[in-house]
């Protein structure tokens, strides 16, 4: 986890089917500020597109994307809001 | 005095209490408002300047037998199975069930409480209803924006349901060329789901109706009619027409960890049990189900309930069923579970057709008398039942 100011949100969308990933993660980004990182967990494929999409309209940064433990996760940094 | 205690006295509360008194159980159901509302309506009275006749008087629509309060719950002690009213008015349960829906709350966004008294909505009640028609009867011609201010709206159709009614209204009032006609939301296509996107991105496309995703309202300037997005984009209107954010009802619970941020209750997506607790299950709008709000939602977790208080194995599985008027004289429904994606279910007549008579039908369906029909009629339409009947229109959500 990060420490300090900014803040590390672990966002849990597994087994949710669309759009449940992508409504988790903007509800997360209204409640996040810049520098904030959110981790979004999330079995759901078609969260991969949405988020690569999701960070190119919105200007915040797609840390990584990866495959892990039966999930795919998602970390952004938010840079924009 | 014990027995099982409803909390609320909308879709799910009332088939419940029905259902249960049919069994002899001891049932009292807890309202605010002693009128039940036929919510779906809303969209017809505020953009088709339907009659207001959707309202009925609630202990006309419980059994006899259903003892009825009209209080309103602030407190709900999970621990010592009992609930609070402001009256001061004590309810001890055996069982509880919350089903104490979903209201829309404007003051979330900055600048939206201002214009949902404008302008109106069709999300809020009649009154707010009829302001949105009077808005639109006064209009003639320029920029109607509409869209949802947030991710979590009641009746997820709702907001696509509005742009394309709108569009029609309109058309038939020889202003559409006179007007611009956006349709924001913050999700990155149309509709959510995409075999219904599908569906509906097309129309809008053919009506000429412009569509921004990503678009998730921050604040809105009621002087200058802005809607301003949290991703740094901004929206001009003349007519500015936002689903309002929703939350769950002003109650507290001990011990607090049963609500989320947005104070909906914390249930098992299976049991609809309240999270650590033995005996209390939420159901409807109220609770954080990653499902859609909706009053079909209420009537099948309303079942789940049902059969688990008659000690009978029973799991909700996460089915929607929420009817979409295309607003070209068809519709379709959005038809989904936990296991599987959203159908594409191809539009007809007959089914936009059958949303308009689930308006009538709606009273007659909280008696609980025709739980057969509707089992058929839900089994005969489960998603993996159309998938297998239409390969051709099922996709996967997202290959």
């Amino acid at each position: 986890m990060d420490a300090g100011a900014t803040r590390r949100r672990v966002v849990d969308a597994r087994d949710k089917s669309c759009p449940g990933p992508i409504t988790d993660l903007a509800l997360a980004y209204r409640r996040s500020k810049i520098g904030d990182v959110i981790e979004l967990w999330a079995t759901d494929p078609g969260v991969r597109a949405d988020v690569r999409a999701w960070a190119a309209k919105t200007g915040n940064e797609l840390v990584s994307l990866e495959d892990k433990s039966g999930a795919i996760v998602s970390v952004l940094r938010i840079l924009r809001r | 005095m014990g027995g099982v205690l409803i909390l609320g006295g909308g879709t799910g509360g009332t088939l419940l209490a029905n259902m249960l008194a049919r069994r002899g159980i001891e049932i009292t159901v807890v309202s605010e408002s002693p009128e039940h509302l036929f919510q779906p309506a809303l969209l017809y009275i505020a953009l088709a300047g339907a009659g207001a006749d959707i309202v009925r008087d609630e202990r006309a629509l419980l059994a006899k037998r259903v003892r009825f309060a009209r209080e309103r719950i602030v407190r709900v002690n999970l621990a010592a199975h009992r609930a609070e009213a402001a009256s001061g008015a004590r309810f001890d349960y055996d069982s509880l069930v919350v089903a104490t829906g979903a209201r829309a709350e404007p003051a979330q966004i900055p600048g939206l409480a201002e214009i949902a008294e404008r302008y109106g909505n069709y999300h809020s009640g009649i009154t707010a209803a009829q302001k949105l028609w009077k808005a639109l009867d006064s209009f003639r011609g320029g920029t109607v924006a509409v869209g949802q201010a947030s991710p979590i709206c009641v009746c997820p159709p709702s907001p696509v349901e509005g742009v394309l009614l709108i569009d029609k209204l309109l058309r038939r009032r020889w202003l559409r060329s006179k007007s611009r006609l956006i349709f924001f939301t913050p999700f990155p296509r149309t509709y959510p789901a995409e075999p219904i996107n599908e569906i509906v991105e097309p129309l809008l496309k053919a009506r000429g109706i412009e569509v921004k995703t990503f678009f998730d309202v921050d604040r809105v300037e009621p002087a200058s009619r802005t809607i301003f997005s949290i991703e740094g984009e901004r929206i001009d209107c003349d007519l500015p027409i936002i689903v309002p954010p929703v939350c769950g009802a002003d109650v507290a619970y001990e011990p607090d960890g049963a609500l989320n941020a947005d104070r909906f209750i914390a249930v098992d997506k299976k049991t609809l049990r309240i999270k650590d607790t033995d005996s209390a299950y939420a159901i409807g709008d109220a609770t954080d189900l990653p499902t859609s709000k909706a009053g079909a939602g209420a009537h099948l977790q309303a079942k789940t309930v049902f059969r688990e208080l008659m000690g009978e194995p029973a799991e909700f599985n996460g089915r929607t069923h929420c009817a979409f008027d295309l607003g070209n004289g068809t519709g379709t429904f959005v038809i989904s579970s936990y296991s599987a994606p959203a159908v594409r279910y191809p539009p007809t007549r007959i089914k936009r057709l059958m949303k308009m008579l689930m308006g009538r039908v709606y009273w007659l369906s909280l008696s609980g008398l025709f739980e057969t029909i509707f089992n058929w009629y839900f089994s005969w339409t489960a998603p993996e039942r159309l998938a297998a009947r239409w390969p051709r229109f099922w996709r996967r959500a997202n290959r």
